[in-house]
């Protein structure tokens, strides 16, 4: 790959960030192969130990979308991430996607749980529409009783949410750092 | 060999190469895959994080050769982090290469 080949697939990779960013970034590559050249080594030399430019700009993606994630915790920021995250590597796959799934279980299941509790008063009006007759007044007080937890459950839910979320974005942070690389043989 | 290893000891590498003196980019890669093979593109993402998180920062500086170069330096914050870090990478690599005596001995 020379030099031209490198940056082109580099600025393809790079596409979602902010454009003054990616002209940044193309320009300490252009100057990495500057230097390299002037010290005598060729383009595809370069761009060979400078590695895959679509790793490169997974990386920067990562990092870019780790820190919009840290800075807001909306669901899309997040989801972002994870993805970014995740593209990063198949090792990523496994131990980002396994308790990312588990855990929009969990926060979906309380707010279910939350939000059907809230509502039973209105199945039992509905219940009393269908059928009339089944009408018990404990059903009623149950059901409004049902509607406090409900409450409650949804603002546990909200806090648990949050919390949940910030080590997660924590979490993809950590994962983000792991880099492959090794020892030199010499 | 081809462990995965955490990028702080990459981060580790370039805080501590800019210690006594700015570096530009080229530089500190070079510096580094002297010693560690390492996909040299991946220290400009982690300059960029640096910068963001203002452990280090750049200016332009013209050269002999050719265009002017990023250059980049230590921030005072920089410089507090990196002294947090070596005592903590020290008891790292002690703890691994007491545990490699232990188990495979000295050869």
């Amino acid at each position: 790959m020379n030099r031209e080949q490198f940056l082109k697939k580099l600025n393809a990779s790079l596409k979602k960030l902010p454009h003054e960013e990616q002209e940044d970034i193309l320009e300490d590559f252009q100057e990495h192969f500057d230097i390299g050249k002037s010290e005598g080594k060729t383009e595809e030399e370069i761009s060979k130990s400078l590695g895959s430019p679509s790793q490169i700009g997974k990386e920067l993606l990562a990092t870019h979308y780790l820190e919009k994630a840290g800075n807001d915790y909306s669901a899309s920021n997040i989801f972002r991430a994870v993805w970014a995250v995740i593209g990063l590597g198949f090792f990523n796959l496994v131990i980002v996607l396994g308790p990312f799934v588990a855990l929009l279980a969990i926060i979906l299941a309380g707010w279910i749980t939350g939000a059907a509790f809230i509502v039973s008063p209105l199945m039992v009006l509905i219940n009393l529409a269908i059928s009339p007759g089944t009408f018990e007044f404990f059903d009623l007080f149950f059901s409004i009783a049902l509607t406090g937890l409900g409450l409650l459950i949804a603002i546990g839910m909200l806090y648990a949410t949050r919390f949940i979320a910030t080590g997660f974005v924590r979490y993809l942070n950590f994962n983000a750092k792991l880099v492959k690389g090794g020892l030199k043989h010499e | 060999m081809n462990i995965q290893f955490n990028k702080g000891a990459l981060e580790l590498c370039v805080l501590a190469l800019l210690d006594r003196t700015d570096r530009y980019g080229y530089e500190l890669v070079q510096k580094i895959s002297e010693q560690i093979t390492i996909s040299e593109g991946s220290v400009y993402p982690l300059l960029r994080r640096l910068k963001k998180e203002d452990y280090v920062s750049t200016y332009l500086q013209e050269s002999s050769e050719g265009p002017s170069r990023k250059y980049y330096m230590l921030t005072d914050k920089g410089r507090e982090y990196l002294r947090v870090i070596i005592p903590e990478w020290r008891q790292f690599s002690n703890g691994v290469n007491h545990l490699i005596r232990e188990g495979v001995g000295d050869e």
